[in-house]
């Protein structure tokens, strides 16, 4: 068999190998679900009218499973979810609208508390001026996440929107 | 020759990478088996079927104080009174970490409130220790006031959070008998039976 011969069978072994590592890969569930912030940000770039003021949405999705606050949860020890806008030039904030939360139940009888919460996908909406061109809006999702039997500590989650003027 | 170094240097390095994933896989089998076991131990029911939420600290990636000497730790409570877990010497004890904006703490510090009376002629002692972060005294009284607890509540210090190898998740709750060995642990919240099981093995009953 000659050198090219091996070579060929040493790199057609190589996805075997590739593969057998691709079976370890990633933790025990326990493992990384304690490493997850639960709270992922989907939205893509939006490109808006430059100089007017425009509705922009910022898209999260909460973790099957898990649950957060909503912007105005019922207790005030609860901690709402909340966009803070990072100081920047380029595009400028005038308002923020949160959407409604959904009623969830924790526990159950008499023992059951309500909690106003967002689950799977949402939208902040947010009202912005854009100078023209491409500029950058940055700011932090602040959230606490829970499931049905354990909570997070609170969390900020960085966000960077695209937004280019036209 | 230089051919042979090459092809020799391939091989070794897919023998490697096929070796690497076996070995991972093996240990992948093997934690998911121990998972498995603690699920099922005593007889009782994995948390989907039983309701609980309660689940094994090992299962969560972090290390186990079971069988251990609970830490001791000396902490103010919120009437900025001292109070150290060697205070409790002799006595069974609890220690429940929890914290304001958590809702499944909420829920089970009342059954700990109702244990804590109804276990008291057998010496039990339950202390909570909140892990807001840098919350005022008075603003975890309210929290521990609204969800109708007396026992006392603790204000962390910089050490306890990492003495019990707390992780992520709240609440979480070591059961300590009256030698100072933790016994039983939880994170989340359990069912009320199955808090009553882990005080009552804690007591001796």
């Amino acid at each position: 068999m000659g050198f090219g011969s091996w070579v060929f069978g040493v790199v057609a072994v190589m996805p075997v190998a590739l593969l057998a590592q691709g079976i370890s890969f990633g933790d025990a569930p326990g493992a990384s679900a304690a490493k997850k912030g639960h709270v992922v940000f989907i939205s893509d770039g939006a490109v808006v009218e430059a100089g007017k003021p425009e509705v922009i949405e910022l898209q999260f999705r909460v973790d099957e499973g898990f649950h957060i606050n909503s912007h105005t949860p019922p207790d005030a020890l609860l901690i709402p979810t909340l966009f803070k806008v990072d100081p920047g030039e380029g595009v400028k904030v005038l308002g923020e609208e949160y959407p409604k939360g959904a009623a969830f139940k924790l526990g159950q009888g008499a023992d059951a508390e309500m909690l106003d919460v967002y689950q799977g996908e949402f939208r902040v909406r947010l009202r912005v001026v854009a100078a023209k061109g491409a500029q950058t809006l940055a700011g932090t999702l602040r959230y606490q996440a829970c499931d049905h039997a354990a909570c997070f500590p609170p969390r900020s989650l960085p966000v960077q929107v695209a937004i280019t003027g036209k | 020759m230089r051919r042979i170094g090459v092809l020799a240097a391939m091989v070794v390095l897919v023998g490697l990478l096929v070796w690497a994933g076996v070995y991972n896989l093996r240990q992948r089998r093997a934690a998911m088996q121990r998972a498995q076991i603690v699920l099922v131990k005593d007889g009782t029911n994995p948390p989907a079927a039983s309701g609980s939420g309660s689940v094994d600290v090992s299962e969560l990636g972090g290390e186990s104080l079971k069988g251990k000497v609970a830490p001791a730790f000396t902490l103010v409570d919120i009437s900025g009174k001292k109070v150290s877990l060697a205070d409790f010497k002799g006595h069974p004890v609890v220690i429940n970490f929890w914290a304001t904006y958590c809702g499944p703490c909420k829920l089970e510090m009342p059954w700990f409130q109702e244990f804590s009376g109804k276990y008291q002629p057998q010496g039990l002692v339950v202390l909570g220790i909140d892990q807001d972060e840098d919350m005022p005294r008075d603003q975890v009284a309210t929290g521990a006031k609204k969800s109708g607890v007396s026992y006392p509540i603790l204000m962390p210090d910089k050490d306890i959070a990492k003495n019990y190898a707390l992780g992520d998740y709240l609440p979480q709750t070591f059961y300590v008998d009256k030698n100072g060995t933790v016994v039983e642990e939880s994170v989340g919240t359990p069912t009320k039976d199955e808090m009553e099981a882990n005080i009552r093995k804690v007591i001796g009953l």
